[in-house]
């Protein structure tokens, strides 16, 4: 028997049945004399509580030329208190049964901590304890340094990680999501003891934070202890930044080919810069996202599937408070990266020359909304997309009412957002052995860029070379 | 540098860590099916274990591996479906899916939109009735698992290790064979082998079935019976390993050498119970105090204080038959095996001498209070604990009780049970070193 003889039918295989939608705990919201912003929910089905807080400080913040400093500073924040040094940190933690983590990104810093009910009071003390008194220990300072910089290497062995770098610095050039959050080789090793305390200073503020507490206590409670831990916490009299609103600039170059003979395979990035967080056409992004994204979306079928150019391919769009980067990526054999850019190309295009009706857009909803319904079963994944809707201004009731928003994007909506937001204005970023196909590309492609993988400036709007 | 007065930070009762029971619904069905039904309706998402009662030790003689191979092929059709059909019902509708082999259980699931369940009710049924497997794609996958194996076993730094460590600790037990088994013996096997493998375990009677999430459990049941409760049991019996590892008396080396070494490794692994004996919360309280996270003592010790080692923890390897304890340390560049091997020892000599002090259990006990809370936050953690609980213990419903028992675990018990446990001949040594 074929294998298309034998597909599941309905006969046999049951239909599935409507779907239904989650029950969300209804935050509440205040913002305490210093400024600081705190969402409060409770969900009481375990005796666990978390915490997330949000400074609005991160790389974007950052000087073009000190790359990496507030992924620098995050990190050091769990590496020594005035009072406990990184081991005793640790041990503290370990102690309470507790998960404390700090982290940054584009738009934001954010710190996180989780424990049982009965040990959460002391776990949001240390957080309050990094947040507020780290001791930036110059020999941390070093070591996390030095160890940043090794992982860099490391990630530059790989072709895909680097087109996606190589593809943010073709996106936004010398605007402020131009360079890499984790820094470069060039700009980890001048930062300073001194300017981590200084941007640690300038950006960590409660005027300018967001705190999600949320869990096994009562709403009242999550702000009495917000205020007890964090009431102290003082903003500084200087006035806040002014929010970003550079302009940014089009792609220098529609095509941009980094020549990495070492490379095992190519890495492909094709992207544009595409939507803001707080657009009314989020939902319809993310949808437009789903249809081309995951094994039967049609990157992966064009591209697996149907040709076998690759073992996978997909898109993602990430929404930030400027408009971030749309990207369908995919790793080829150097020797098929033109077909496989055409094809990738062509895939992006036909949702809007061969739109998905609305019947195709039921499963690729559901790849949303599934993703979505499995994100938020625990509380620290309630807390994080909370304090996400806050930092970006959505209204946080927005929250419950994702599964609704997901379902009522319909095929017109998708393919009209396509046609503006992800197709036109499009730039090609291609990493591996540029001997096996440059030639291909110089042919078909007026302006194409080809930078040796020796002289590429991750540092330089301008990539260097 | 003054960094002034440490603030205290008052230890936890973690008595005061109050879980509510997971409340399930337990029924054999009159072929041998256990079901286990969880409902939790807060997301409407549900997660699906079918765990088969057969693993790496149940491989069939000269046949290392076969299990883990079979997991394999259950995802290659069946007579009325084409091959990734799970794929598709799971991961084009929002969900995901896979599958472990271990030594004792093969187990697949499935985290799907709570709609879905009743496809994946009817995918999971046809796959234990109706599996189709022809020479075809035996051949594929069988390369696909010896390729698994050259990757992780082979190309891996240490990846000989845990076989190693089975291999020399068990004399008698299959479980010496481990999971992945041997290229050899996969190579050597037939589709008629494959074919006998599923007609011997593959059977209602040796599956147990765990439904956690938001459903309704009338509808549901109607969905099991109706899927599954008419799928026949063989008469035969299910062939059960009754091999007992005898009684070690005397510490057992090995050194091995392999070009692909980084740093030299050692690990000890010591015989203990089977998963459902009385001392395993010790062992486990043991296990944390020994070597979970970066206040661990070997952490402290090995890795912190005298630096004799990169990395350095225990784990209790719990199985349905006795397991196996392990203390694993990787030296740092430019120290001697014998040196790491002595603060071990060093380690080892303290546990023997003293119950650990009131923090130090606090401390081990809020870890594992802590982390049996958080798996107990999702679906398809609730259904993982249930289905290995029920293989490997017997009961679904020790899960209710793990909490309580973790927490009357004493100083006195932790220092019996490492007396007991943690002797040298009552281990096998394996020294995993640079060519």
């Amino acid at each position: 028997m074929t294998d298309a003889a034998r597909a599941v039918t309905a006969s046999t295989l049951p239909a599935p049945a409507a779907p239904r939608d989650a029950t969300l705990p209804a935050p509440v919201e205040r913002v305490l004399d210093n400024g600081l912003h705190v969402v409060a929910f409770t969900q009481r089905n375990l005796p666990l509580i978390a915490a997330q807080l949000v400074v609005r400080g991160g790389s974007s913040a950052e000087h073009e030329d000190e790359a990496g400093l507030s992924a620098l500073v995050a990190v050091l924040l769990t590496q020594g208190t005035a009072v406990r040094s990184a081991t005793e940190l640790a041990a503290a933690s370990d102690a309470l049964g507790a998960r404390l983590d700090a982290g940054s990104g584009f738009d934001a810093s954010l710190m996180s901590v989780s424990a049982t009910t009965p040990a959460f009071p002391y776990a949001f003390a240390l957080l309050d304890e990094v947040v507020r008194r780290p001791a930036f220990a110059p020999r941390e300072v070093e070591r996390v340094r030095t160890k940043s910089i090794s992982d860099l290497a490391l990630g530059y062995a790989s072709p895909a990680v680097l087109a996606r770098l190589v593809a943010q610095r073709v996106a936004y050039a010398g605007s402020p999501y131009g360079h890499p959050v984790a820094g470069t080789v060039t700009t980890l090793p001048a930062l300073s003891r001194d300017r981590v305390a200084w941007f640690h200073e300038r950006f960590y503020r409660p005027d300018d934070a967001v705190l999600v507490i949320g869990g096994d206590l009562e709403i009242d409670d999550a702000f009495a202890l917000a205020d007890r831990v964090l009431g102290s916490w003082r903003a500084p009299g200087r006035a806040l930044d002014a929010p970003l609103d550079a302009a940014i600039p089009p792609p220098r170059t529609r095509v941009v080919i980094v020549d990495k003979p070492d490379a095992g395979r190519t890495a492909l990035v094709v992207g544009r810069v595409s939507i803001a967080r707080g657009s009314p056409d989020y939902y319809a992004a993310t949808v437009a996202a789903a249809v081309l994204h995951g094994y039967s979306g049609r990157l992966n079928q064009e591209i697996r599937v149907k040709r076998g150019l690759s073992y996978g391919a997909g898109a993602s769009v990430s929404a930030r408070r400027m408009p971030g980067l749309f990207s369908a990526s995919t790793l080829i054999d150097h020797t098929r990266a033109v077909e496989a850019t055409d094809v990738t190309l062509a895939a992006i295009r036909s949702l809007v020359d061969a739109p998905a009706s609305d019947e195709d857009l039921v499963s690729r909803k559901a790849t949303v909304t599934g993703g979505f319904h499995r994100s938020i079963e625990t509380i620290d994944g309630i807390t994080g997309s909370l304090a996400e809707h806050a930092l970006y201004g959505v209204p946080l009731a927005e929250l419950s009412e994702y599964t609704r928003r997901v379902q009522a994007v319909d095929a017109a909506a998708v393919r009209d957002f396509a046609a503006r937001g992800f197709v036109p204005d499009d730039f090609i970023v291609l990493v591996g052995d540029a001997s096996q196909f440059a030639g291909d590309f110089a042919g078909r492609y007026a302006d194409v860029r080809v930078i040796p993988s020796t002289q590429l400036d991750l540092s330089s709007p301008t990539l260097g070379g | 540098m003054n960094r002034g007065p440490v603030s205290a930070l008052p230890t936890i009762p973690a008595i005061a860590i109050d879980v509510a029971p997971i409340e399930y619904v337990d029924r054999t069905l009159a072929n041998g099916l256990r079901t286990i039904l969880v409902v939790n309706r807060r997301v409407p998402s549900v997660a699906i274990n079918v765990a088969y009662r057969v693993g790496g030790k149940d491989d069939p003689p000269n046949r290392s591996g076969f299990a883990h191979l079979f997991e394999h092929l259950m995802f290659k059709g069946t007579s009325r479906t084409a091959p990734e059909t799970i794929d598709r019902l799971t991961e084009d509708v929002g969900g995901f899916n896979n599958a472990f082999t271990s030594e004792d259980i093969t187990n697949y699931y499935e985290v799907v939109p709570s709609n879905h369940l009743e496809r994946l009710l009817w995918a999971e049924a046809d796959r234990l009735a109706s599996l189709d497997v022809n020479a075809a794609n035996f051949a594929t996958e069988r390369d696909v698992v010896i390729g698994e194996y050259d990757q992780r076993i082979l190309a891996e730094p240490y990846g000989m290790l845990d076989e190693l460590v089975n291999r020399e600790a068990y004399a008698v037990h299959p479980y010496g064979r481990g999971v992945i088994g041997s290229p050899d013996e996969l190579n050597a096997a037939s589709l008629e082998d494959v074919v006998a493998f599923h007609a011997t375990y593959y059977r209602p009677d040796n599956a147990i079935l765990v439904v956690a999430g938001d459903f309704d459990v009338d509808e549901t049941s109607r969905w099991i019976d109706a899927y599954f409760g008419t799928i026949p049991t063989p008469a035969t019996a299910i062939p059960r390993v009754r091999a007992a590892e005898p009684e070690q008396t005397a510490e057992r080396t090995l050194e091995y050498r392999a070009a692909n070494v980084p740093l030299a490794a050692v690990e000890e692994a010591y015989h203990i119970p089977a998963a459902s004996h009385p001392d395993v919360p010790a062992l486990e309280v043991l296990e944390t105090v020994l070597g979970a996270g970066r206040s661990s003592r070997l952490y402290t010790a090995l890795v912190y204080d005298k630096q004799v080692a990169t990395s350095a923890y225990a784990s209790a390897d719990l199985r349905e038959h006795p397991g196996l304890f392990g203390l694993r340390v990787t030296c740092a560049g430019g120290v001697a095996l014998a040196d790491a091997r002595a603060a071990l020892a060093n380690e080892l000599d303290r546990v023997h001498a003293q119950a650990p002090g009131e923090a130090e259990l606090m401390r081990a006990r809020t870890q594992i209070a802590s982390s049996v809370v958080r798996s107990r936050q999702t679906n398809s953690g609730i259904a993982l604990m249930l289905v290995q609980s029920a293989a490997e213990r017997g009961d679904p419903g020790l899960v209710n009780d793990d909490l309580a028992r973790y927490l009357a675990v004493t100083g006195d018990d932790v220092v019996r049970v490492a007396r007991t446990y943690l002797r040298a001949e009552n281990r096998t040594v394996v020294e995993y070193l640079p060519a």
